[in-house]
């Protein structure tokens, strides 16, 4: 009799604990009817001797900022810090989070700490915030390249604005957002919002998509060269391409031979894509363009070698009256390669002119494959002498290990 | 302890024919008996002395650094370093001091004084600075001075693609041959040459103060250059002398003749600016680390000509020499219309509120070149 007394009172006790302890509030963070934002700093900079004095075009994004009297900016609702130039490969996933301990955002949200999109029509938006939708205003403010955040900065560091400007988001709606320099002459800048519809276009998973923009500055191309930024990786992009231009397409079969003039596949040896014209005001989305994900002769349905070069042709020009040869650099900006192959670093042994940019495809381990080929929707993005890659990609099967 | 020792005798003794394993039992406890029994009430430890080299002491010490130690003297700072810190003191040895013309303490007696402290506080910073301090491959990070005025910092420190760090650091100009030099109350870094805060001075301040430049005044005022340089920039100038210009045919009486619209201005005298940018000659070595490339090219301004600013250490005297070339055009085989080489370390870097001024002791371009067509 005892002993069942002792259990009644020792069981009790236990649930008061638990009562206790088990009944904590979590408050979730909700944003009501969010829209989804991806930001980039287009604006570049090298460390030269030449660029030594200019000024970092190194920000911090403000939305919504409360100013107080003397224009320092004090609060605001949402702050994208050490918003940095951006990389040249954009991933699927925010996956430089843990590769560095920097703080230097290559993108907005990036590695910042925030509610993201969900899985839209299949595609992960995990690389873009949730903001509140409306109209919104966006302030990028200069700041030092250092680690103090934004506001902990001395008061006059914090009054140094580029772009001030209000932008209007829909609810549930896909956006990203450019800061670019608009004129290369007089130095304007400007931000462009482009409304993304990768997820309301029926795209088949064994095609590879991709469509491209040349945001580039007015006057870029016609600058003088010693204007210009100094990095030999850039190399024919380096003085930028002619504001109208055609894209061509050539399909290797396989990345561990990295030469342009390896074996190609059938039909895609400088295919004509589609044309892209300078443009830093206009905000609709270039059509997308595809070519098959299963095309190399070695492709098994599961993974395929395969890499892309784009060449970019002045109207007129194209890889059978192409007057250069294949290592020029310097071709006025009549003519630009890009080399998208492995993870963006091997360069090419061919001795030609592509600058590098990462595989368009996306090879991981998935299920029990390893690596797997995923078909992906991509952009191709222009600024002055870079070539930018952001890259889509649907949710796919973990590993199974 | 004794009447302790006594007992366990006799415990001892009654156990010996007993039990062996309680002997062995006690000799355990008496082992650790014997540890923590014994007091060592006499034992001293030397009290560690805290108050070995401060900053001023190190340096009166050294017999590589006897002069900056007898300017820290004439101006009262060796106390101050000497303080509780912490302070960073860049040391210009004596041949840096030798170079400007300082050979013994007496001769510090002839500059003014408050002058004189400025520049030496603007050696020292409130803080204490080691190398791994400074971010790497960095330019120009600025520092508080104990003047109260910033010093730039640039460190080149990894080449890309290297394995072993080039770790060249300079401070405005002047670079560090002895790094990480530790004191009790900061650190310590020798540098190889005194560096030349101008302060408030302007370019137009500096070059009016110093009667050597007389005729490169009366040009630039002549073709229009001169006004700019009260003006914030920055500038880079390598200002030729009365003696470089003369040689070129260039003196006060033929500039008086010379009628402007004939000339180009831009290249005539123009040649000396670098328009918006602070350019210190060792930067030429640093940025060699960071990003691969010494050498600026630019364009003057009438758009045609060419200049190209390197330095570098070379054979056979190994001291930082900056090299200019001006060609006609960006055309890879334009001919060469100057050039010049210049080599004494100490009469470069002035640095001014709105630029950096150099000397150079060849004119570039003759008025002949510089013609209108």
């Amino acid at each position: 009799m005892k002993r069942i007394r002792v259990i009644i009172a020792s069981a009790s006790m236990l649930l008061l604990v638990l009562g206790i302890v088990g009944c904590t509030k979590v408050e979730y963070t909700q944003i009501e009817e969010p829209a989804y934002l991806r930001v980039f700093n287009n604006l570049n900079y090298v460390q030269t001797l030449d660029s030594k004095d200019d000024k970092v075009p190194f920000f911090c994004m403000l939305i919504n900022p409360v100013v107080g009297v003397d224009g320092t900016l004090s609060e605001a609702e949402i702050v994208g810090d050490f918003l940095d130039k951006r990389d040249a490969y954009a991933p699927p996933y925010p996956s430089h989070i843990g590769s560095n301990n920097s703080v230097n955002n290559p993108e907005y949200p990036g590695k910042n700490n925030v509610l993201v999109g969900p899985i839209l029509n299949g595609f992960d938006l995990s690389s873009w915030a949730q903001v509140p939708s409306g109209k919104l205003r966006v302030v990028f403010a200069y700041r030092p390249k250092n680690t103090i955040p934004f506001f902990q900065l001395e008061p006059h560091l914090r009054k140094d604005i580029l772009i001030d400007t209000v932008i209007n988001l829909d609810g549930r709606e896909v956006y990203t957002l450019h800061l670019l320099q608009t004129d290369f002459v007089t130095k304007e800048h400007g931000v462009l919002l482009r409304q993304e519809n990768f997820h309301k276009l029926s795209l088949s998973d064994s095609l590879v998509y991709v469509n491209f923009y040349n945001m580039s500055a007015k006057g870029f191309w016609q600058a003088d060269a010693t204007l210009k930024d100094d990095d030999y990786k850039l190399a024919s992009f380096k003085s930028g391409i002619k504001d109208d231009m055609n894209v061509f397409l050539s399909l290797y079969e396989d990345q561990s031979k990295p030469s342009h003039i390896g074996a190609t596949v059938p039909g895609f040896k400088g295919k004509y894509m589609t044309s892209v014209k300078r443009n830093t005001n206009l905000a609709t989305v270039s059509p997308y363009v595809s070519f098959p994900l299963w095309a190399g002769s070695t492709a098994d349905g599961i993974m395929t070698p395969m890499w892309q070069r784009f060449d970019f042709f002045v109207p007129g020009m194209d890889m059978t009256n192409n007057p250069f040869y294949a290592g020029e650099k310097n071709t006025g900006g009549n003519w630009a390669a890009v080399n998208c192959l492995q993870n963006g670093k091997v360069a090419v042994t061919s001795g030609d002119n592509g600058t590098l940019l990462p595989n368009l495809l996306v090879n991981i381990h998935s299920g029990k494959d390893n690596p797997k080929t995923f078909a992906t929707v991509n952009t191709l993005e222009v600024v002055n002498g870079r070539i930018y890659l952001t890259t889509i990609q649907r949710k796919y099967a973990p590993p199974i290990y | 302890m004794d009447e302790f020792i006594l007992l366990l005798y006799n415990v001892n003794m009654h156990l010996r024919f007993t039990n062996t394993k309680a002997i062995f039992q006690l000799l355990v406890w008496l082992l650790v008996l014997s540890f923590s029994g014994c007091k060592y009430d006499d034992l001293t430890i030397a009290v560690p002395n805290e108050n070995i080299r401060p900053a001023a002491d190190f340096i009166k010490n050294n017999y590589d650094t006897r002069l900056f130690y007898a300017a820290l003297r004439k101006t009262g700072l060796d106390i101050e370093i000497n303080g509780e810190g912490p302070f960073t003191v860049l040391v210009p040895n004596d041949l840096a001091f030798n170079e400007i013309g300082v050979f013994r303490d007496a001769d510090f007696d002839q500059m003014n004084l408050d002058s004189l402290r400025r520049v030496i506080a603007y050696h020292i910073l409130p803080r204490r600075l080691y190398l791994q301090d400074v971010p790497t491959n960095s330019a120009d990070v600025r520092y508080a001075t104990l003047e109260g005025s910033e010093l730039y910092a640039s460190l080149g420190g990894m080449a890309q693609g290297a394995v072993v760090p080039s770790n060249k650091l300079c401070f405005s100009g002047a670079e560090a041959s002895r790094m990480d030099v530790p004191l009790a109350n900061g650190v310590l870094h020798i540098v190889d040459k005194v560096m030349k805060p101008q302060f408030e001075l302007s370019i137009q301040d500096w070059l009016t103060k110093e009667p050597q430049y007389s005729v490169f005044v009366e040009g630039l005022k002549k073709f229009g250059l001169w006004d700019q340089f009260a003006e914030k920039g920055p500038f880079t100038v390598f200002a030729p002398t009365n003696k470089a210009l003369e040689e070129a045919g260039i003196t006060s009486l033929r500039l008086q003749e010379m009628v402007a619209d004939n000339y180009l201005g831009d290249v005539l005298f123009g040649v000396y600016i670098m328009y918006q940018k602070h350019v210190f000659i060792s930067d030429s070595d640093v940025f060699q680390i960071i990003s691969g490339k010494g050498t600026l090219t630019y364009k003057l301004k009438d758009g045609q000509h060419v200049m190209s600013f390197g330095a570098s250490k070379a054979y056979p005297t190994w001291l930082m020499t900056y090299n200019l070339r001006l060609t006609e055009s960006d055309y890879i085989f334009a001919p060469q219309v100057g050039q010049a080489s210049y080599e004494v370390r100490a009469k470069t870097d002035y640095l001014c509120s709105n630029g950096v001024v150099h000397d150079l002791d060849k004119a570039m371009v003759k008025p002949n070149q510089a013609l209108k067509k």
